[in-house]
């Protein structure tokens, strides 16, 4: 079989590990339009993996969803959360709560536990069990990425790359699900990427910052 | 003959200096040096008179030996373009590493017993960098080393078509970084200037002149043509000329050749589009290298390849 090439130089392993090591690297960027490439970047990787395992599988509607995942998540959403940022004049995330060479080694920890606790798993065909380890190891670091930020901006950023890894998982166990659905995600993320947009701009408007430490004092 | 391999390290080290330098310059707009001017500096040097410090004991005079004497020991132990030589059996890749390790060791002694406060200064980063960069190029060697069964270099490197994983390419960033880290390259320290407040290495040699730098600047250039070797033999082992391999020694070598030639241009152009980082900012990057290094022989244990 001439497809077979996409598992002997175990392409998707190496597509994975891209996706995860731009996560990690979030962990040590501070220009807040660098952290915006480093998502992009996942996203398009997300796209040609999706694109890759339709050309393996020889799914047509893994095409669609690959191209759903490019034009939103690799295009559209890094331009809004672009224009997003240039219009709030923000380029530097202050120093976030915990200092990079700690967040480094707590996010290969991370990678550590998920790896050794996830030793079984039902994979689709041209998947490896490697898929969902990313996947969660993905998951996990977004969070820890949400946590430890002070801008909103990286929040946000954290938030979407979590999306990223909550859809590589979902992808890599069922196949994809059907279009309608990828539609409704996409939409969802979208929609929800531009309401945040709404958000941050006003938090800037009533606080003059970004930095969500000042909503502590905030009383109901 | 296959023993006598170092001497390609010992004799070609200063021209992949040159070929560094000159490809730096290149990128810089600028004609630069030819590629055999480290051979004529060295040759200045060594028919210089040498200006010793009055306050410098037997160590200042002992320390050009043992640094230039520990990286020719560690450069017998590594296969250049043939894994058969019966010396690889006297150690293996952490006795490399390790014997670095002294001659480091007395650089920064040396570095220290001149008195002078650069010298100190360069001792204690330098030490400060070694801490920083041992466990991600430990690491990213182990993952070559688990990959292949052992940490005899001259295992690793007759394995043959092992190499392609993600693990090994995520080693093989690592050790880059760390590569830059321990030759004193830009993001780390800057190789050609005196600027106090950032030399590290050249703050070390600062006191040293004559003979005694020549043999500290060769064991520089032939510890970073080790590390490069070393960076070929872990990450891509193949064309090893050998009775299993099928390839002559002058085929090994042009091969040999070609992957030293492609790391001397990958640092070069590293180094020609990166600023210098502070000091206190490097933890960032050798953690990240870190990182890069655990990561990678995770995902070679999880993964099997």
């Amino acid at each position: 079989m001439p497809r077979q090439w996409v598992v002997v130089y175990s392409i998707t392993d190496f597509i994975t590990i891209g996706m995860l090591l731009t996560v990690v690297a979030m962990n040590s960027i501070k220009r807040i339009e660098t952290c915006l490439r480093a998502y992009t970047l996942n996203s398009l990787l997300l796209a040609l993996l999706m694109a890759i395992s339709a050309f393996y599988l020889d799914a047509a509607h893994l095409y669609v969803a690959a191209a759903f995942t490019l034009v939103s998540k690799g295009i559209a959403i890094p331009l809004f959360l672009k224009k997003v940022v240039r219009d709030l004049k923000i380029t530097r995330e202050v120093e976030p709560n915990i200092n990079t060479p700690l967040s480094l080694v707590i996010t290969s920890v991370l990678v550590v536990v998920v790896y050794s606790s996830l030793s079984k798993g039902i994979f689709i065909e041209g998947f490896t069990e490697n898929t969902l380890k990313v996947s969660v190891s993905i998951i996990l670091i977004s969070l820890f990425i949400m946590i430890t930020r002070r801008k909103a901006v990286t929040q946000v950023i954290g938030l979407l790359l979590m999306e990223n890894g909550v859809f590589l998982a979902g992808f890599s166990l069922t196949y994809g699900m059907s279009t309608i659905i990828e539609l409704g995600v996409v939409f969802d993320v979208l929609m929800g990427v531009i309401i945040l947009g709404v958000f941050l701009t006003q938090i800037k408007k009533s606080f003059a910052k970004v930095d969500l430490d000042k909503l502590n004092t905030l009383k109901g | 003959m296959t023993n006598l391999q170092f001497i390609s390290i010992l004799v070609l080290s200063p021209l992949a200096q040159g070929i560094i330098k000159k490809i730096k310059a290149q990128c810089q707009g600028r004609v630069g040096p030819g590629i055999f001017q480290p051979y004529y500096d060295l040759a200045r040097l060594f028919k210089k008179d040498m200006v010793i410090p009055r306050t410098a004991s037997w160590i200042f005079h002992a320390a050009p030996y043992v640094v230039f004497s520990s990286v020719l020991a560690a450069s017998m132990l590594v296969p250049v373009f043939s894994a058969e030589g019966s010396i690889f059996r006297t150690g293996d890749v952490i006795a490399i590493i390790y014997t670095l390790a002294i001659g480091r060791f007395f650089m920064a002694l040396g570095g220290l017993d001149a008195g002078t406060a650069f010298g100190g200064e360069g001792s204690s980063r330098e030490m400060t960098v070694a801490i920083l960069v041992e466990p991600s190029m430990m690491l990213a060697i182990f993952t070559a080393a688990v990959a292949s069964g052992s940490t005899s270099l001259a295992v690793i490197a007759r394995s043959g078509s092992v190499f392609y994983s993600p693990a090994h390419a995520l080693a093989l960033a690592a050790f880059f970084v760390a590569v830059i880290a321990e030759t004193g390259r830009v993001p780390v320290d800057n190789p050609d200037t005196h600027l106090e407040l950032t030399m590290i290495h050249e703050g070390m040699l600062l006191e040293y002149s004559g003979k005694y730098l020549a043999l500290m600047e060769w064991a520089h250039y032939m510890k970073q043509m080790l590390l490069f070797t070393l960076a070929a033999d872990l990450f891509f082992p193949f064309g090893m000329a050998g009775a299993g391999s099928g390839f002559g020694a002058a085929e090994a070598f042009g091969y040999y050749a070609v992957k030293i030639f492609m790391l001397c241009a990958g640092v070069a152009f590293a180094e020609s589009t990166r600023a210098k980082m502070r000091f206190f900012q490097l933890p960032s990057l050798l953690g990240a290298a870190f990182v890069l290094s655990a990561l990678s022989i995770i995902t070679f244990i999880m993964t099997g390849k």
